[in-house]
């Protein structure tokens, strides 16, 4: 009997915390609503596609081939990232380039980014800075697999 | 016999090694630069050297003969210094050009800068530029920046190849390889500079950016151009994952053990595959008419073989004619003679090989295909091909093309040709005579197949394969034990391929 | 036939006033649970781009399951599976008339009582329709011939049944106390006071009796602390095999039942639509004032009183409903045969105790 009393007793101070809750966010709403205290919303979540989070600095966001002043990708092709790649996800193929003290440049650079599991690998092992994961995109739905496969285009055009 | 102490381990060698083979015996490995086992040691990198019980100062180990009694120490401090500054001076004007150079992977210079490198350099001066991308031959890049001048290139041709193109030209800080007067290399043994190369200065046209070397899987074959057997290795990739496409043989390299010469092969066994591979055959064609049906390997087979139960029914299987070559495999010839013994009357078999070549006076021998000793051992009581004598005596014509897909002047013979109702060929390359058969097959190419030759010493060298033939392309062995099936009268009989 | 009209406008209006109230509260649900749980809620939702806090969520909604595919599985029985949501729906839309929701009010000389049909045994009556809601979810499950569901039916209807006992008995000592099974007569006893100043409600008389009846009405309403038939999240339940407007019927129905618990709850132990002090004629203090108010002033705030408590108690329901984690099968039933009705049979007995000794 004393058991009940205590599990009734826990089972109404729940419900006052959650009504205490409901309560004081109504309240937040509402003097928002009407117009004072604005800084401080009722609700901790993001109305995410107008509101976004900023993102830390580091973030392994989607990848981005860089550019060299003249505005040539940096990429030389030397394949460490196709190689250090956990999941496999990158593909690149050389061909030779016009200017004697580039010599080599990526002909094609594809980033599965369905399968790429983000972990910055290829950006740790680059030795030209030539790949980054600087983008800030993080929207990477598509309609089709075929849409997620970014062609050296795709991933030069970096932030878009 | 010389009792030497090799870092505190004593062993008895032979007189007159160097200190660097006799630690090689050993299982000790000194690192080198200029030394190479198939050349003479000049001594000019300095890498090798090791503390020599009373000397005053390392020597350089490839060029130290052993005496009785000699206490070596290839680790002292005293040694891993004067590596670590022999390496400070070479990369005071090396390129750290790795991501771009293809010998990244498999250079010396990489190996021992891991190894006894690792140091903040004291130049700090511009590393001198020089001329990177010159061509020094059909398919030799050199470039000035990373070469070491270890002048192996330059020993290989002034000793082995005696020709000769090379030299060391300038003096001091201006030293440089070169070929004398612009005159490329030209000798049939030009590829061989790029395994001599320790670094990246001479580079592989052929292989020139197509990948990275630590993807490549290095297959131990036999060298099928000639009758001389090189042992090589085939590198193969296999490719990106889920981009099978990608794969596929590189490069051709000798083994170290390629040749009794040295590590040595000529530039068509190292740079063949390249033409063969761009235009392989791939599918199984039924030429007719005009028309060009593809068909599965099932259908033709059991088209074929009935064309030849037909014949057999009469009693007249001695029309049926194979014209082979002498690039099969002991294992094939094999199959060849099985598939012979299975009819009666038996069918004509005809040897039709390239010509003899004069070859050369160093690797290359004179006879083109590599197996002769072994299809002259398997006692088919082989003919020379005759076309004339196929006039009006064969119905049934199977022709197995050599590796080039080449069937020599038979294609000229039109009016033998028009005698022969059924003609069939066997090619793993696509020819300008396909349109003249009935049936194109496809083959697998030697380094598909596993098997044995025997070659011009009359010794046997077994060989695997370095990765499976295309998918409709079966090897000519197989092929015979199909069509052998198909004409029902006799089982596929277990053999090598 | 003006008896039969007045009838008439009586259903339609109650109906549309059920109906309203419950396509409501599927947003009320979506909002107070997202206010409770520092969300913002559906908002989405907007008709020429208005959003209105997402109120047209429960029109969204039910354009999506009008378009969705009305899918009997090949293998289920046909008319059953399409009768089912129906039998629960329309046991809870009967469940609905008995309830008065104001005086009987006069106009143009005609007395009306603010309640659709007002039987003598009208307890009796709406705790029939509510157990006979049952069959919908043991029709749902058995007709969909899938073994999950046919399980699922079984944990409701043997949840449900367990918990009916515990309803019952619970309201035994409520009919003990205002003697009639007539809603309109239990409610007319709340208005006199208790005590001289506390109005006599069921809640007062009937705590123990309320406590009992809440819980197992709630375990009725098969909402989450007691949502072992369905558990959408984890278990799968009675109507794994609808879709569309059928499940839809499924979810009104669940929305209406907590309707009428929260009416049920208001008309037996919160007086109905009375308002405390509040007689006919206008307030009557308990310190002794006397606030004199016209009779249709009074007839209103007492239809808004009976409105406000439905809507406390549809507010408490899920804020239950969004604070507690289910319950174990064998907790449940321990729950309702152990506990409730236990306590249901002595609050009887100590209501009969204490009524024989007065």
């Amino acid at each position: 009997m004393k058991n009940a009393a205590i599990i009734l007793w826990a089972l109404i101070k729940g419900s006052l915390i959650t009504a205490r809750h409901f309560f004081t966010n109504l309240w937040f709403h509402f003097l928002r609503l009407i117009g004072i205290k604005k800084y401080r919303p009722g609700a901790v979540t993001i109305q995410y596609p107008e509101q976004t989070k900023p993102l830390p600095s580091r973030y392994r966001a989607a990848h981005r081939l860089t550019k060299r002043p003249d505005g040539k990708p940096r990429c030389v092709a030397c394949l460490l990232c196709a190689t250090v790649c956990p999941s496999e996800c990158i593909i690149v193929e050389a061909t030779e380039d016009p200017d004697p003290e580039v010599q080599k440049h990526a002909s094609r650079f594809e980033i599965d980014l369905a399968r790429c599991c983000f972990c910055g690998f290829c950006v740790e092992a680059c030795p030209e800075d030539a790949i980054r994961m600087d983008t800030g995109r993080i929207d990477l739905a598509a309609r089709s697999r075929a849409d997620l496969v970014w062609d050296i285009d795709q991933l030069s055009r970096g932030r878009s | 016999m010389a009792e030497i102490t090799i870092d505190g381990r004593n062993l008895e060698v032979a007189d007159g090694l160097t200190s660097l083979v006799a630690a090689e015996k050993a299982g000790i490995s000194i690192p080198h630069f200029c030394y190479h086992p198939a050349l003479a040691p000049e001594g000019t990198c300095r890498m090798c050297v090791v503390d020599i019980e009373g000397a005053a100062k390392p020597e350089p180990s490839c060029s130290t003969v052993i005496r009785d009694g000699m206490k070596i120490e290839t680790r002292s401090p005293r040694v891993v210094e004067a590596r670590r500054n022999v390496l400070e001076f070479l990369l005071a004007d090396h390129p750290i050009d790795c991501p771009i150079c293809d010998k990244a992977g498999e250079c010396r210079l990489q190996d021992y800068y891991r190894d006894y490198g690792f140091f903040s350099s004291d130049f700090h001066e511009q590393k001198k530029r020089r001329s990177k991308i010159l061509k020094i031959g059909e398919r030799l890049i050199l470039d000035r920046e990373r070469c070491i001048l270890c002048t192996r290139c330059v020993r290989f041709l002034r000793d082995v190849t005696k020709t000769g193109e090379m030299g060391v030209f300038e003096r001091g800080d201006n030293s440089e390889i070169g070929v004398a007067d612009g005159v490329p290399v030209a000798t049939a043994y030009s590829g061989n500079l790029v395994d001599l190369c320790p670094v990246g200065a001479i580079t592989d046209a052929a292989f020139r950016f197509r990948t990275r070397t630590w993807f490549l899987d290095p297959k131990p074959s036999i060298c099928p151009f000639c009758a001389r057997g090189c042992r090589v290795d085939v590198d193969v990739h296999p490719g990106f994952a889920r981009y099978p496409e990608t794969g596929g043989i590189l490069r051709v390299r000798p083994r170290p053990d390629a040749t009794p010469a040295g590590p040595w092969i000529c530039d068509v066994g190292r740079y063949a595959w390249i033409e063969i591979e761009s235009r392989r055959a791939r599918r199984i064609v039924w030429n007719k008419g005009a028309a060009e049906a593809v068909l599965s390997g099932d259908k033709v087979f059991s088209i074929l073989g009935a064309k030849i139960r037909a014949l057999s029914e009469s009693g007249r299987t001695d029309r049926l004619t194979l014209v082979l070559h002498s690039g099969l495999t002991n294992e094939e010839w094999a199959d060849v003679k099985a598939f012979r013994d299975g009819f009666n009357p038996r069918p004509k078999i005809r040897l039709a090989d390239p010509p003899d070549d004069g070859g050369d006076d160093f690797l290359r021998t004179a006879e083109r295909m590599p197996n002769r000793r072994g299809a002259a051992e398997a006692g088919c009581d082989l003919q020379p091909l005759d076309p004339g004598e196929l006039r009006e005596d064969t119905d049934i014509l199977f022709v197995f093309a050599g590796i080039w897909g080449d069937i020599g002047d038979l294609e000229r013979r039109l009016e033998v040709w028009r005698t022969i109702r059924t003609k069939a060929l066997v090619s793993p390359v696509l020819t300008a005579s396909d349109p003249l058969f009935d049936f194109v097959f496809p083959c697998a190419i030697p380094y598909e197949k596993s098997g044995s030759y025997i070659g011009f010493d009359g010794r046997r060298r077994e060989f695997t394969a370095v990765r499976p033939a295309p998918e409709e392309a079966e090897s000519e062995g197989e092929i015979l034990r199909s069509l052998l099936a198909a004409c029902g009268l006799g089982a596929r009989t277990p053999g090598g391929s | 036939m003006s008896e039969t009209l007045v009838l008439l406008i009586k259903i339609v209006v109650v109906l549309a006033w059920f109906l309203v109230l419950a396509l409501l509260l599927t947003w009320v649900e979506r909002k107070q649970s997202a206010v409770m749980q520092d969300r913002i809620g559906a908002n989405r939702a907007r008709i020429f781009g208005l959003r209105m806090f997402g109120l047209f969520q429960p029109f969204a909604d039910a354009i999506k399951m009008i378009f969705k595919e009305d899918f009997v599985p090949p293998f289920a029985d046909k008319v059953l599976h399409t009768l089912a949501p129906f039998v629960s729906f329309f046991f809870v839309a009967v469940a609905v008339t008995t309830i008065p929701f104001g005086p009987t009010v006069r106009i143009g000389g005609t007395a009306i009582d603010l309640q659709v049909y007002d039987g003598s045994a009208g307890l009796l009556f709406l705790l029939a329709m509510l157990s006979l809601g049952v069959y919908g979810i043991l029709l749902s499950g058995w007709s969909s011939r899938n073994r999950w569901g046919l399980i699922g039916g079984m944990r409701g209807a043997a949840q449900l049944i367990s918990y009916e006992v515990g309803l019952g008995l619970s309201l035994v000592g409520l009919i003990m106390v205002y003697p009639s099974l007539r809603l309109s007569e239990i409610v007319a006893h709340q208005g006199a006071l208790f005590l001289g100043f506390l109005p006599r409600w069921g809640v007062f008389l009937q705590p123990l009796g309320f406590l009992v009846f809440f819980i197992t009405a709630i375990a009725e309403t098969k909402r989450v602390p007691f949502d072992l038939p369905e558990g959408e999240s984890e278990i799968i339940g009675f109507y794994a095999e609808y879709g569309g407007l059928k499940w839809g019927l499924f979810m009104l129905t669940d929305f209406m039942e907590i309707i009428v618990v929260a009416a049920l709850a208001t008309t037996l132990f919160f007086g109905g639509w009375q308002m405390p002090w509040l007689g006919p004629d206008g307030l009557n203090w308990p310190w002794g004032g006397h606030w004199k108010m016209a009779s249709w002033v009074v007839v209103c705030l007492q239809i808004v009183s009976f409105q406000v408590k439905v809507a406390f108690f549809c507010w408490l329901q899920i804020l239950i409903r969004w604070t507690y984690p289910r319950i174990r099968y064998d907790q449940l039933m321990d729950l309702g045969w152990k506990l409730l009705v236990p306590l249901g049979l002595l609050n009887i007995l100590g209501t009969g105790l204490i009524m024989s000794l007065k």
